[in-house]
């Protein structure tokens, strides 16, 4: 409680983005216009081009270890602030603690960026299999809505 | 002032929803999410035993920070495995029943 | 005063165990998995809200940066690497009686620990409610980061065979792509060329006709 009242701005704060961007959603579908709802109205403006294909394309599998390389200097950083918040963080002992922290981190990350062309797999079969699998569920509807 | 059983019931909520998820899901997606409410749900037990007891001491607070450490580490390997799950067998759904001979072109 | 300040106090924890509670079953239960990703991090915001009640702000800052931040930015990557777990209609949900077997197991897990847990009895000797505000940021820099600074580089180490391991994990595929044949010199293996997308046939886009 005696914490919690110091956080009531942040509480404040987050609550004025919640209704910010509600109020923008709704705004912006109270003044657009609800006629014309043909395909060439609703399709995707992509610079003059015309879209191709559905959008649940297929990633390359690599983009997910960019996202636990993400997570891993999260993890550094909090540990980090913890250490920011103190007032012994300029002793030598800590400051050598701390090198030998980042470095272990560093090295999984200069591992990491070595290996990462080699990691590569591109979606393609990702992308196969979910088409085959929608055919799949089409063609049992209507073979059981058929009869 | 609160009183500690309220966390506890709370935290107590939370780990027989996540054992729900777990329980009665196939998507591995689910189970991974429900395994993570869990997690939160110990994570409330602990840190508020640990402020309550008569003997306070930084260890809870301190094995917290650690273990949210390393649930961010197994979290990304679930995810690794997962995609390669997904991979070899062609689904993330587990009551798919799969052969394990034609396995090897796929 | 103090009476009001102790309701105020109880309102606000019952506001907040209440939306966790609400948006984790959502999480669990809504048909489309992005969403359910999406409650997930609202969930893990909002178990920051009760970890600020407790008076622990750096468990709530680590749990804000780490789960909001971090895993349902990885749940989320992971939904969208596979395209085919975004389709709810491809998703096969439980039927109703494994539904309710469930239901009566997490029920009995739940009941079991609470039971072991309000009924035990050093339950007796915890103070019934919260010891003075003495705790802060610096105390317990100092115990992790000057007293138990061994825990850190465990930590750092764990982190770093995460990122060891996923890679790893990520190139053994094409490790077991080596076929092994029958060579000059006995068996040997050749390394197959990597052609993802040449040996798949293309998708047949005619579906069963009537």
């Amino acid at each position: 409680m005696r914490l919690f009242i110091d956080f009531v701005p942040v509480l404040i704060w987050a609550v004025l983005a919640v209704v910010m961007v509600v109020g923008m959603l709704v705004a912006s579908w109270v003044l657009r216009p609800h006629v014309l709802q043909n395909s060439e109205k609703t399709s995707s403006y992509e610079c003059g081009e015309e879209p191709i294909g559905p959008a649940r394309i297929s990633y390359p599998y690599n983009y997910l270890v960019y996202t636990i390389l993400f997570v891993v200097v999260d993890v550094m950083g909090a540990f980090l602030w913890l250490l920011a918040a103190s007032s012994f963080r300029l002793s030598e002992i800590v400051v050598w603690q701390v090198l030998v922290f980042v470095l272990i981190i560093m090295g999984g990350m200069g591992f990491a960026m070595k290996n990462m062309p080699e990691t590569f797999l591109s979606g393609q079969e990702t992308l196969t299999l979910y088409r085959k699998a929608k055919a799949e569920q089409a063609s049992k509807e209507i073979e059981s809505g058929g009869h | 002032m609160i009183p500690l059983s309220w966390y506890l019931v709370l935290s107590f909520i939370l780990i027989a929803l996540g054992a729900y998820g777990m329980m009665v899901k196939r998507n591995l997606i689910r189970i991974l999410i429900g395994a993570e409410i869990m997690g939160n749900g110990v994570n409330i037990a602990l840190v508020a035993v640990s402020i309550y007891s008569p003997a306070f001491s930084f260890v809870g607070q301190g094995l917290i920070i650690l273990v949210i450490s390393v649930a961010a580490a197994h979290t990304a390997l679930a995810m690794v495995l997962m995609l390669m799950y997904h991979r070899r067998y062609g689904t993330v759904d587990l009551g798919t029943p799969i052969s394990l001979e034609d396995t090897e072109n796929v | 005063m103090m009476q009001v300040e102790v309701w105020f106090e109880q309102i606000e924890f019952l506001a907040i165990a209440s939306i966790v509670i609400i948006l984790a079953y959502l999480a669990l239960e809504h048909r489309n998995i992005v969403y359910a990703a999406l409650f997930f991090g609202f969930m893990a915001s909002f178990v920051a809200g009760i970890f600020l009640l407790l008076e622990a702000p750096f468990i709530a800052g680590m749990q804000i940066a780490v789960y909001t931040g971090g895993i349902s930015a990885l749940i989320i990557f992971a939904v969208l690497l596979i395209p085919r777990a975004q389709d709810s209609s491809l998703e096969a949900f439980a039927s109703p009686r494994r539904r309710r077997i469930g239901l009566m197991l997490s029920g009995s897990v739940g009941l079991l620990s609470g039971g072991l847990a309000l009924v035990f009895p050093w339950y007796d000797t915890f103070a019934p409610d919260m010891p003075p505000l003495e705790l802060n940021l610096e105390l317990l820099s100092q115990w992790l980061w000057s007293e138990h600074v061994i825990y850190v580089q465990m930590a750092a180490l764990i982190l770093l065979v995460s990122i060891v391991g996923a890679i790893a994990i990520l190139k053994m595929d094409k490790a077991e792509r080596l076929i092994p044949i029958q060579g000059e010199f006995g068996i040997e293996s050749v390394e197959e060329p990597i052609d993802d997308v040449a040996t798949i046939e293309e998708p047949s886009e005619e579906v069963g006709d009537e």
